[in-house]
């Protein structure tokens, strides 16, 4: 594969670490770890968790999204007012979300008083399910929402899966490689917290692994733009075919698995290294 | 380098092979029907474009056995790669192959939530070790895990979640990965179906269905549209370097000369209504292509047949093609299979093969007095027999994600 980078320049992110650069650089520095023990130890296998600690800000958002999202947008926000781009049909967008599995909390009202045989489903609950609801839990509503709040127009995609964010950043730099594009955000977001997660990791992960979560994103020049006050450069990857939950990275020791989230994340790590 | 495709596997509403959805199309037929798959019999919405369900001895028995088979675009998505790959004569040398898929709308896959519904779990019942249980088992990659082990493929896997730009995209990710030679051979395309209580509940809710109860509910850039129908299934395709197709005796189905994709950086809930990102997806599929508008025979439409999106996406053809929007010819297929979401886009392709392989345009099924603001040569239900060189595929995601693929006659 061709050898290519793009220039970083700027960065923001949400990690069990910290959610400034400062903070997470000097508690990786310290060799701090984030697990904390699981508070709901009791009702499953995995015993340590690594969460972020503050919670997203209030905002009109959350008719639309859930935690996670409202930390990806929250990031997408930051970065893109930190690189100073204006945004134009030449601003590329990527995104990148986990394996998220099925949530069930908001259900719970639909599902209530259904029957077995599954009969009169809509009268008997369905048909109360807010209307937002399938907008809240489609994979690409992060995209759609700060896409449109930020006037990002150029080429985009959103990825899914745990190898998402190194596929975000790679068609990220493949875009302003081709001309494409003159600058990207990409913007990653997975949790490995969620119930219906730590239920299936606990089933098949060792006793000491470490589900983590965190929301990143960059902002992407091309390496020779004259704009490139970089803060660092991130270069095109292979993801490997084998990638669930495998401990890709020095952070994951740190701050825990962080799945989708795990390239971006590293991506800044390293700009921190660079500097 | 150039990408070509020399794979095709299709499930949709008109059965399970390319074949199948080949003949239905050059027959002028609609597959929507009523909803068997579950009880909807109290829901606003009950057709759709239902895809045959696949049988349990045709999937994993591992997947079988854990209940993560009980999404149904598991099996959709495994058929039709199973079929991609033996059409194109794809084995062992091919295993290194990357995959590059779209699949699921949504971040939940409604499928785990069936045994609610389909009478397997007894809430009055006291639970056992052995009893079935609601399984939050479905990653957002399980199909593409399932494709890689059934069929070998040691390559890097990609899954595209843009929503219903995301069959489009994934086409395009594996033509750019092959043209950049950063892979010899890609198996790519993409699985959906959200015909389940949670999925078609969710729809109703938001109101996108069109509300008539009726075989012919979805009617593209037509007058009387209210909004679509649901359609589930699949389209795979084998994408390759020419040369290496050449050198290997595949038969080439179609080239894969550009693509390109814009944001509408509008709303999250409408599409931007002059069609200008639209417009500019399509444009940089053309200068990808090198090819000028009037090069285009023939577009493979979005054409949900929802109020807003035809006349915008009518707008963005006029925009991008000038004065030849007039003359090039247009349709949609969802009236006839129905929208398959994220797959949407990937059997929108397939069906613009038509245009190669039999020399004939696919028809948009009930379709029948053109909007005024639809303004283009809209092909009526039958298919139009033409002869064209060059086909173009859109597809306009949720949240303003856009995609455009062109197609060029195979060499």
């Amino acid at each position: 594969m061709t050898a290519m980078t793009a220039a970083i320049v700027a960065t923001s992110w949400r990690t069990p670490l910290g959610n400034t650069r400062d903070d997470v650089s000097r508690r990786m520095r310290a060799g701090e770890r984030a697990a904390i023990t699981n508070p709901f130890a009791s009702s499953y296998a995995l015993q340590h968790v690594a969460p972020i600690r503050s919670a997203p800000a209030a905002s009109r958002n959350d008719r639309f999204l859930r935690r996670m999202g409202l930390y990806g947008m929250e990031v997408a926000h930051e970065a893109f007012a930190a690189a100073a781009i204006p945004a134009s049909a030449r601003y590329g967008f990527f995104t990148a979300v986990g394996g998220l599995r099925a949530h069930w909390d908001d259900m719970l009202g639909a599902l209530a008083n259904q029957h077995d045989s599954g009969e009169d489903a809509w009268e008997r609950g369905l048909k109360h399910v807010h209307p937002y609801w399938m907008l809240r839990h489609l994979s690409n509503n992060v995209h759609a929402l700060a896409s449109a709040e930020l006037g990002l127009r150029g080429e985009g995609a959103t990825f899914g899966g745990a190898t998402a964010g190194a596929h975000a950043i790679n068609a990220a730099i493949r875009a302003l490689h081709d001309g494409a594009i003159d600058a990207a955000l990409v913007v990653a977001y997975d949790s490995l917290l969620e119930p219906e997660t730590l239920v299936e990791l606990g089933e098949r992960m060792a006793a000491d692994f470490i589900p983590g979560e965190a929301a990143a994103a960059i902002v992407l020049v091309r390496a020779a733009s004259p704009a490139a006050g970089a803060l660092g450069h991130v270069e095109l990857t292979v993801p490997s075919a084998e990638h669930d939950h495998a401990p890709t990275a020095p952070i994951t020791e740190l701050m825990g698995h962080l799945g989708a989230a795990t390239a971006v994340v590293q991506a800044i790590v390293t700009t921190q290294e660079q500097r | 380098m150039t990408a070509v495709i020399t794979g095709l596997g299709v499930v949709s509403a008109f059965g399970v092979g390319a074949p199948a959805f080949f003949g239905a199309l050059a027959e002028g037929r609609s597959g929507i029907g009523p909803i068997r798959s579950f009880d909807c019999a109290t829901f606003p919405t009950r057709v759709a474009g239902e895809a045959p369900t696949i049988a349990a001895d045709q999937l994993p028995p591992s997947l079988v056995a854990s209940g993560a088979a009980r999404d149904r675009k598991l099996g959709f998505g495994l058929v039709a790669a199973r079929e991609a790959w033996a059409s194109a004569g794809c084995g062992e040398h091919e295993r290194a192959a990357s995959l590059v898929i779209a699949l699921g709308l949504e971040q939940a896959f409604l499928g785990d939530f069936e045994p609610i519904f389909d009478g397997t779990i007894h809430w009055d019942r006291e639970p056992t070790s052995t009893a079935p249980r609601v399984r939050f088992r479905s990653p957002v990659d399980l199909t593409a895990r399932a494709i890689c082990d059934e069929l070998q493929l040691r390559g890097p896997r990609i899954v595209n979640a843009s929503a219903c730009a995301a069959g489009t995209l994934a086409v395009a990710h594996a033509a750019a990965l092959v043209t950049r030679g950063d892979t010899d051979i890609v198996l790519c395309g993409a699985a959906d179906s959200m015909v389940n209580p949670l999925g078609l509940g969710g729809m109703c809710r938001l109101g996108a269905p069109s509300p008539r109860n009726e075989l012919d509910a979805c009617r593209p850039f037509d007058r009387s549209r209210d909004g679509l129908v649901i359609g589930e299934g699949a389209a795979m395709f084998v994408v390759e370097d020419e040369a290496r197709a050449r050198g290997r005796g595949a038969r080439v189905l179609a080239r894969i000369v550009g693509w390109g994709s814009t944001q509408d950086g509008y709303r999250a809930t409408a599409p931007r209504p002059d069609g200008s990102a639209a417009c500019a997806a399509m444009l940089r599929a053309l200068t990808r292509a090198q090819l000028p508008a009037g090069a285009i025979g023939y577009i493979n439409a979005h054409g949900t047949g929802t109020p807003l999106n035809d006349p915008a996406e009518c707008k963005a053809i006029h925009a991008a093609l000038g004065s030849h929007a007039d003359r090039v010819a247009v349709s949609s297929i969802k009236g006839a299979i129905g929208h398959l979401m994220a797959a949407s886009g990937a059997i929108e392709l397939a069906a613009s093969l038509l245009a190669f392989e039999r020399d004939l345009l696919p028809g948009t099924a009930h379709h029948r007095d053109r909007d005024p603001e639809c303004n283009v040569d809209v092909i009526g239900p039958e298919p139009r027999r033409a002869r064209v060189d060059h086909v173009l595929s859109n597809s306009f995601g949720f949240g303003g994600q856009n995609a455009s693929v062109i197609l060029g006659r195979p060499r």
